[in-house]
């Protein structure tokens, strides 16, 4: 027997299928949409119709775009010799954001994970080697997570791409800056330890 | 001196509703009937200080019957000096544990097994006999938990190379019913390597002087007997790549990773013999004591402060020459806290220097540091 009117129902079983969103958040979104502007809920609903219509993946390095190809792809101010490989579209933000980095990008859609059963042909890693060889590059910086399945899939590209002349090197892991060492946990400062640098 | 601890509070924990328990510097003994929350005392003191439960892994057992969440306080002592840290976890199962150092938030659980409390703790409960008498992977546990507790980096690289091994076992499968081409394994295979190198070189660093302190607490509890701790390689350090390549086929067939740190064992010898097929109940028992005793004194020397000892029912089943003995090594000791159902164990010299805890029902009736008998 459902408590609610059934578009209430309908309403709270959509939104408790979004990530970490469970049915007592979703019963209180529900809630809140209902409550609100009609306006406000109207907008949302067409700017979530809006989204899965016209995004979609940018055909060179499939960062998610309106148009073929992603805006940085088509910056002629990029650095076109240098790919920076990430797991998934939201990992470009913070690195745009740093101002550090002027190349090109590459989205593997994931990462190496026989338990989730991800085998490389699931993820871009043949497109990403097409394009080393069309576009002459000269170095890729791998940047997928630091984790067991992130190293694995960093691992497997640097195998995948050894007899090409292309320069493969991995983000350093390491303190953060402002901070002081005392504070530091333990993981990190030993990570940081190990890929100490001369002075 | 060593860090200890002042008080501990549970507040519904296994069978204490709340409860405070006021601990003392040296001996302490906790004395009460059967199932009266002995030894779930030395639990709660555990789960304080390292963050998890040494008797379960299935940890919402810890939490009270009927109650839905459990929260221990404890107040710990710093060098000696009135510095003193206040340090709490709140537990609610299927949620994050909520670990506190006075009052901020800890980093990580890891991070907080690792000495974030300011003490350390080395337990034994009747059940630990089983690293002597059980299977390798009850000497693995032990291994990987004491160096865990001293090393964050090795607790990071055991876990993570579980990890490794879980993925690469599961490729061998799909590789197996051809879901998978194995393009993938060799980079698994340097993935695991990786991983599983750190662990065996902690494990090859530490257990030298693991034995060296086994040896010498053998020989003080059982005799003159020559003892040994050696190590059983699955693989060396040395023939590890080698190793695991050549087992490609055969992995693939049975879908499980056949060698590395995860597949090794410790044989724990007295004159030559392995007490865990030949020893008597009796041999095992000691010599799980002098293993505890060996990581006493290994973290001893690898921080420089003595572990807080949690030993429970140790007395029962030993004779009274080794009950004298190990009454005298809890005294000298920063802080032990032991559980009895008998005072009757100790002769009063020793019961004059000891803090007691009367426990009944899940409650803490008295704290008396005369130590009178009654």
């Amino acid at each position: 027997m459902a408590t609610y009117a059934r578009p209430v129902e309908r309403l709270i079983t959509e939104l408790s299928k979004l990530p970490s969103i469970g049915p007592r958040s979703a019963q209180r979104i529900a809630f809140h949409v209902i409550r609100g502007k009609k306006e406000d809920a109207i907008g949302l609903a067409e700017a979530l119709k809006e989204v899965k219509e016209k995004i979609k993946p940018c055909r060179r390095c499939f960062n998610l775009t309106e148009a073929d190809e992603c805006e940085i792809c088509r910056d002629a101010r990029r650095d076109r010799s240098v790919i920076c490989v990430v797991e998934d579209p939201y990992d470009i933000g913070p690195i745009e954001r740093t101002n550090e980095y002027r190349g090109l990008y590459h989205v593997l859609g994931g990462a190496l994970s026989p338990l989730d059963g991800i085998e490389p042909e699931d993820l871009r890693i043949a497109e990403l080697i097409e394009r080393v060889r069309n576009e002459g590059t000269g170095e890729l910086v791998i940047a997928t997570n630091p984790n067991t399945t992130g190293e694995a899939t960093a691992l497997f590209i640097a195998q995948e791409v050894k007899d090409l002349p292309v320069r493969v090197t991995a983000l350093a892991s390491g303190l953060p800056v402002g901070g002081d060492l005392e504070y530091a946990d333990e993981v990190t400062l030993g990570r940081a330890f190990a890929g100490r640098r001369e002075l | 001196m060593s860090a200890y601890l002042r008080a501990l509070r549970l507040v519904n924990f296994r069978n204490y509703v709340d409860a405070t328990a006021l601990l003392a510097p040296g001996l302490n003994i906790v004395v009460g009937e059967n199932a009266q929350g002995k030894t779930n005392l030395l639990e709660a003191i555990a789960f304080n200080v390292t963050g998890s439960s040494p008797r379960t892994p299935k940890e919402n057992e810890v939490v009270r019957w009927g109650a839905d969440f459990t929260r221990t306080e404890a107040r710990v002592a710093l060098d000696g000096s009135t510095d003193e840290r206040s340090v709490a976890i709140g537990y609610a199962p299927g949620q994050k544990k909520r670990i506190t150092v006075d009052g901020a938030s800890a980093t990580s659980l890891t991070e907080y097994a690792a000495g974030g409390a300011g003490a350390r703790v080395v337990t034994f409960f009747p059940d630990d006999i089983r690293v002597v008498k059980g299977a390798p992977s009850d000497r693995r546990e032990f291994l990987d938990a004491l160096l865990s507790s001293l090393r964050p980096a090795y607790a990071r690289a055991a876990l993570e190379y579980a990890k490794a091994v879980a993925q690469r076992n599961q490729l061998l499968r799909r590789i197996r019913d051809g879901f998978s081409s194995g393009r993938t394994l060799a980079t698994w295979d340097r993935k695991v390597v990786d991983l599983g190198k750190t662990v065996l070189a902690g494990r090859e660093a530490a257990l030298p002087v693991l034995e060296e302190h086994f040896k010498d607490s053998l020989r003080t509890l059982y005799g003159p007997e020559k003892a040994a701790i050696r190590y059983g390689y699955s693989a060396t350090l040395e023939e590890y790549s080698e190793a695991l390549r050549e087992a490609h086929s055969a992995d693939v067939e049975r879908g499980t990773t056949s060698v590395g740190p995860h597949r090794d064992d410790f044989e724990v010898l007295l004159g030559g013999v392995n007490l865990t097929t030949f020893g008597s109940q009796g041999q095992q028992r000691l010599a799980t004591l002098a293993l505890k005793f060996a990581a006493r004194d290994y973290v001893r020397e690898a921080v420089g402060e003595d572990p807080i000892l949690l030993f429970d029912d140790v007395m029962s089943e030993l004779d009274e020459r080794r009950r004298e003995y190990l009454a005298g090594y809890f005294l000298e000791s920063t802080q032990a806290v032991i559980s009895t159902t008998n005072l009757e164990y100790f002769d009063d010299e020793v019961l004059r220097r000891t803090r007691i805890i009367r426990i009944s029902g899940g409650s803490i009736l008295e704290t008396a540091t005369d130590g009178v008998r009654k």
